[in-house]
Parts: structure tokens; C-alpha cells; sequence
């Protein structure tokens, strides 16, 4: 790898440089371009600035500050019972589990996915059958995304790839466990997943960012999303994630005709974490409903930007997130929904709704709805605001002390999106979650 | 029960209650009545401990404990509880984990063991029975899209939930229909005992048809300016409130 390329004083060489593993595929000839072009347009663009648009409100020193280095091993010594405290209880899916960004099968469990599935580790298919991926991976998030995917698009390493045949019916999520575990130096994992559903598939993927311990680590994620025809994909993240790391994740969808997307986004963060949804079109009649909770309080940046551009006609698409912000927590919500001038007969709603537990939480929201269509049916809309006095009163007169309340009222705003996210033990476990961190938030 | 001696109130600086005494005991009923800006509400809002109102003299006593130093919640846990003129939404926040919630708060308050789940739904069964109200009551949100006969019913049956010592409805029975007056009155008189007691705060005598009240008392401007047995409620509703202010100022 020429790391020259990444000009100074940006420390980002060590993205690409760290590790002892090469990464793997060099002599697969399309994705030799893939990275040699994300490496260019790396070049071109440069570190975005706080006076370009989408990073106005995001500083990027903190991140750019730290030595981070590639993650460049197999964590083979993760065991089972380390990943023990990390599974939810009672949650019946097929299993993925990487560690620092690389695929590990001794914990993973697929062997019951029926026929038509094919679940692997990114690795594992460059190795045995790099002609299944070609035209696929990296055909989603391509020209146009920032920095941080085209910096995992040159480093293209391991990751998870799911495809699946045309009709084919998963009745079982599966549950995609991202593991971060500390090392000596602080290390930049950047998995890469892949998911492809042709024709009528249907699909629960449940994807989930966790850490063991609290330290520092950088995770970058590109997912590619691809639903053909009719397909539809329920797609369930959730990020609870150590209070000292970065965490960047880029989700690019790309909708056929009268498919449906169910997503649902949970942050409960890291101390900065920022996740970019890319969706995109390609014929009539696709659904996407895309939704967000996200809490951030004391040392944490949550960070949202949607790009949804409707550029046929017919789709409809509904982004509804919500947050809650205490202590000094501080958010980003960039949303844009774009109705190009053929996409007659767009239905487009979004929606952000934040809640401030105190006075030095901060929220900056900034929906945008570009339409240039006329026949549309669009709204935008979005709030910051407290809990509301008479509320909290009304618990308070029914015995239950003030900071219950408060978390109860809370809980309730985020109720709606919680219960979007599918298998019960899942939204069990997101309730409890965000309870607890409630319940450690200072009381104002 | 309830002592309440000379008690003085304002809202941004403006007094509303001027001097108001009233002694409720055990197991009685008492109305009260008249007409609107009396300081009805506010005298309902300053004994739940609702903020915005300054207590500028006088005293309440709930069973011997000065009552106004409480917290609202403290209060609950005490016996009182206050059915709202405008019961508020709470969107999101179930009705039966909102109810579960607030007794067992109740109960740990008093040194109590908290319900466990299966004796708790046994529990709103149970008195849902007694109020005629449907069990979809317990699935939904807090008063969230409720109508509001609605509203004043899920007060009436928090109270059948939570037993008060002492509870004060706030104009429960404005604005509803004959029928869901009868559900709220039916409510009421479910938790007469000789242990309880209940202040009706209205408008309109109507109530009073339903649940007879030991004592009725007539307030205007800020002060009990006459109080009487339940034909004092017909007397009213005859003559108008202006016939008692005109005779107190004649």
C-alpha cells in the first residue's frame, strides 16, 4: 500500500498501514481498481472541513488526533465465554460474530441456514469464489461517499457477506455481532458487509456494535444493501459501544421496484459516533421506512445524516428519528430527502424529535426536503423540547418520585421506535439499555 | 383527616385563596361548590402540591402531618389523591406499567412489599370489573387519544387502584354524559368506606344526585362563605350561586 498518498498531518496513514496480515485479494484484479480508486478519490477530496455541509457541526480533530492503526489480526483467542456478556437473552438467531473487524467462524453459527442463503465471512469468499462479488461489492457505495467509506473501500479486508437467492424466505434473523476489544495501541477496525437479496427474498438482519471493556478504538463500517425486486429487508442496528471510542458507519441502500426496507437505527453511542444512510431508488414502487432512536450525555457526539433521494417515481420513504440528550450530550441530525423532477407520485415524510434533560444538552437538527417534482405528497418536521412540567406532575401525584418519572416519560417518547425493532427480546433489551442509561444521567 | 385553617394562596401574586377552612373526617363526603374563579381548582391544586401556586398563610393538616411542606409524590404515598379536571396525555407510557409503578411506589413508601405481576393483574381485573370498564384499558397509552369521558374514567379507576386515604376530584364530572357520570359516581361510592374520604369539587349540583355528600360548602372568592347539608346543593342549583353572594353581601 503507498501511503503517501494520504498527505499530512493527517494520521490516517496508519488506517491503511497497521497490522501484520496483508490485506487480502491483491491479486483479484476488480478489486485492485476498487481500492486503487477509493484511493484516489481519498486523494481528491481531502479531510472534509467544518465549512463544507455535513461536517459543519461535527469536529473531526478528536478523531484525526488519535494514532489510530489498523487492525490487522485474527482475534482467535476471543472464546465463547467472552462473547457470553455480549448476547441477548433469548434471542433466537443465526449468528455472525466479528472481533476488531475480522470474521470469526468458531463463533459464528450459520450452519442451519436453510438453501438460497449464503452467509460467509468477507475473507472467506475472496479466497474460494471472488467472482460471486464482483460487480456487487462496492457497486453501492461508490462515487459520491465521504471520506471515511472511501478510506474503507481502499482498505477492504473482512466483513460479512450475505447473499440470498431469488424468493427465498429466512424465517430466523440473523444477528450480526460486531465486537470491539481493546489492544495496547489504539486500533481502527473497518469491516465491510455485504448484502444482497434478489427477487421476493425476505430477510431480519440484525446488526449490533458492541465492546468488551471501555477503551479506545476506532470502528469504521460500510454496509451495502441491495434489495431486488420485491425483496425486503428488516434491518435492526443497534450501537452500544465502549464511552472512549469513534465510531463511523456509512449504510448505502439500493431499492428495486416495490421493495421494502424496515430500519431501524439505535445509538446509545461511544464518545463520537456517526452513521451515514445513503438510499437510493432504482424503480417504482420501493417502501422505505427508516427510523431512529439515538441518546448521548456527558463526552458523547451522536451524529445522523440521511440522504434519501427519490429519483423515480412512486417510492415512498419515512424517516422518523428521535433523541434524547442529557447532561453535556450533543447530537447531529442531518436530515435530506430529495424529490428529483420525474419522481412524480413521491411520498416523503421526515420527521426529528429530540428531548433535552438539561440545559447543556445540545442538539443541532436540520432537516432538508428538496422537491422538484409537483405531484408529491411531502412533510418535514422536527422538535426540541423538555419534558413538559404538567406531565411530570401527573406521575408525581400518583406516587412515583421524580426521577422515575422522568425516566418513564422518556421511555415513552422512545417507546415508538423501540417497539419497531422486531423479535421482542431484542426490544427488551434496547428498553433496558436506554433505562440504565437514564438512570445514570444527572438529575436537573 | 384533612385540617386546613386559614389557608392563603396566590398565583403570580395574585391571591385566590383568602382564608379557607375546612376539616374533613374520616369516611365523610364533602362538596364543594361554586362558581367559576372561586378558587375551587386551587384549592384542589395547592393540597396535590402542583407548582405555580404560592401558599402565603394557614395551615393543612393530613392526618396531623403539615401537608403543603410534602413533595406530590410524598403526598400519594400518605393517602392523597387528586382525580385532574384535565387528566394529561402520556404518550408511549402503558397504562398498567404506568399504574404497576405508581402502587408499588406507594407501597415501598409505606414499607408495603411490592405487588408481583400476576397479583397486580389480578388487581386491575378485579376493579375493572366493578367499574364496568373494558380491559383494553390496560393496553393502552396513559389518556393518550382518549375522549374525554374517557379520561375521567381512567382517573376514577387509578383511584379504585391506588385506594386513597383522601381523594379530591377536580371537577371529574364536568363535561361528561349521563352515563359516564354514572361510572365515575359508581367509582366513587365503590370506595366509600368509614376509613375514606372524598372532596367532590364542582360546578353543578348534578353529581351530587349520585354520590350524596355529608357536607356541602359553597366557595367564593378565595373563602367558604357558607357550608350545609346536601340540600344546601339543591337550594344552589334553584337559586343560582348569585343568591348566596348577594345574601352575603346584603
Amino acid at each position: 500500500m503507498n501511503n503517501a498518498v494520504l498527505q499530512a498531518p493527517i494520521n490516517l496513514e496508519g488506517w491503511l498501514a497497521g497490522g501484520t496480515e496483508p490485506l487480502p485479494g491483491e491479486a483479484i484484479s476488480w478489486l485492485r481498481a476498487e481500492r486503487q480508486d477509493a484511493l484516489r478519490r481519498l486523494r481528491v477530496q481531502g479531510v472534509p472541513t467544518a465549512k463544507q455541509e455535513g461536517w459543519r457541526y461535527t469536529g473531526l480533530r478528536s478523531l484525526l488526533e488519535q494514532p489510530f492503526r489498523r487492525h490487522g489480526e485474527s482475534l482467535t483467542a476471543i472464546q465463547a465465554d467472552d462473547l457470553d456478556q455480549v448476547l441477548i437473552e433469548g434471542l433466537d438467531a443465526h449468528r455472525v460474530v466479528l472481533v476488531n473487524g475480522r470474521f470469526l467462524a468458531h463463533l459464528s453459527h450459520l450452519a442451519e441456514l436453510p438453501r438460497g442463503v449464503r452467509a460467509v465471512g468477507l475473507r472467506q469468499i475472496l479466497a474460494a469464489d471472488p467472482d460471486a462479488l464482483e460487480g456487487r461489492l462496492t457497486r453501492v457505495a461508490g462515487e459520491g461517499a465521504h471520506l471515511f467509506s472511501a478510506l474503507n473501500t481502499a482498505g477492504i479486508d473482512d466483513g460479512f457477506v450475505l447473499l440470498v437467492d431469488r424468493g427465498t424466505m429466512l424465517e430466523r434473523p440473523i444477528e450480526l455481532i460486531h465486537l470491539s476489544v481493546g489492544m495496547d495501541e489504539p486500533r481502527v477496525a473497518q469491516p465491510r458487509h455485504l448484502v444482497v437479496l434478489e427477487e421476493g427474498a425476505e430477510v431480519t438482519l440484525i446488526e449490533r456494535y458492541v465492546s468488551l471493556g471501555s477503551s479506545l478504538y476506532c470502528t469504521n463500517a460500510v454496509l451495502e444493501l441491495s434489495l431486488g425486486q420485491s425483496a425486503l429487508l428488516r434491518h435492526y442496528r443497534v450501537q452500544i459501544e465502549s464511552p472512549q471510542a469513534f465510531h463511523i458507519s456509512g449504510v448505502f441502500l439500493s431499492q428495486g421496484a416495490a421493495s421494502r426496507y424496515e430500519g431501524v437505527n439505535v445509538g446509545l453511542g461511544a464518545a463520537w459516533a456517526r452513521t451515514d444512510s445513503v438510499v437510493r431508488f432504482s424503480d417504482r414502487q420501493a417502501v422505505c421506512n427508516l427510523q431512529g432512536l439515538y441518546l448521548a450525555g456527558d463526552g458523547q457526539v451522536m451524529d445522523y445524516h440521511l440522504d434519501v433521494e427519490h429519483g423515480v417515481p412512486q417510492c415512498s420513504s419515512r424517516e422518523n428519528f428521535k433523541g434524547i440528550l442529557y447532561g453535556r450530550g450533543r447530537a447531529v441530525f442531518d436530515g435530506r430527502v430529495v424529490v428529483a423532477v420525474d419522481a412524480q407520485k413521491t411520498d416523503a415524510h421526515l420527521s426529528n424529535k429530540n428531548l433535552l434533560l438539561s440545559r447543556e444538552a445540545e442538539v443541532d437538527t436540520k432537516p432538508q426536503l428538496e422537491i422538484h417534482a409537483d405531484d408529491v405528497k411531502c412533510s418535514h418536521g422536527t422538535t426540541v423540547g423538555q419534558i413538559e412540567p404538567e406531565m411530570l406532575f401527573y406521575l408525581r401525584s400518583r406516587g412515583i418520585a421524580a426521577p422515575l418519572a422522568r425516566r418513564m416519560l422518556c421511555l415513552g417518547f422512545a417507546g415508538e421506535i423501540i417497539d419497531a425493532l422486531g423479535p421482542q427480546p431484542l426490544r427488551e433489551h434496547v428498553a433496558e439499555q436506554v433505562g440504565q442509561r437514564l438512570e445514570r444521567a444527572p438529575a436537573e | 383527616m384533612l385540617s386546613v385553617k386559614g389557608l392563603k394562596a396566590s398565583v403570580d401574586g395574585k391571591e385566590i385563596l383568602k382564608g379557607l377552612d375546612l376539616e374533613v373526617r374520616p369516611g365523610e363526603v364533602h362538596a364543594i361548590m361554586g362558581p367559576n374563579g372561586s378558587g375551587k381548582s386551587t384549592f384542589a391544586h395547592v393540597l396535590s402540591g402542583r407548582e405555580g401556586y404560592e401558599v402565603t398563610g394557614g395551615y393543612a393538616l393530613f392526618e396531623g402531618e403539615d401537608l403543603l411542606g410534602l413533595e406530590p409524590e410524598e403526598r400519594a404515598h400518605k393517602g392523597l389523591f387528586l382525580a385532574f379536571q384535565y387528566p394529561v396525555e402520556l404518550p408511549g407510557v402503558n397504562n398498567t406499567y404506568f399504574l404497576k409503578a405508581a402502587l408499588n411506589a406507594i407501597r415501598k413508601a409505606r414499607g408495603e412489599a411490592e405487588l408481583d405481576a400476576v397479583s397486580f393483574m389480578r388487581l386491575m381485573r378485579e376493579r375493572l370489573k366493578i367499574l364496568h370498564l373494558d380491559d383494553s384499558l390496560l393496553k393502552r397509552a396513559v389518556n393518550a387519544g382518549f375522549s374525554g369521558g374517557e379520561k375521567k374514567r381512567n382517573e376514577i379507576f387509578q383511584m379504585a387502584i391506588l385506594e386513597p386515604r383522601l381523594a379530591i376530584l377536580d371537577e371529574t364530572d364536568s363535561g361528561l354524559d349521563i352515563d359516564a357520570l354514572r361510572i365515575v359516581a359508581d367509582g366513587v361510592n365503590a370506595l366509600r368506606s368509614p376509613a375514606r374520604s372524598v372532596i367532590l369539587v364542582t360546578h353543578y349540583q348534578r353529581l351530587l344526585d349520585y354520590v350524596e355528600p355529608n357536607y356541602v360548602h359553597v366557595l367564593s372568592k378565595g373563602r367558604i362563605i357558607r357550608s350545609g347539608g346536601k340540600e344546601l346543593a339543591l337550594e344552589l342549583e334553584e337559586k343560582g350561586y348569585s343568591w348566596i353572594a348577594g345574601e352575603k353581601a346584603a
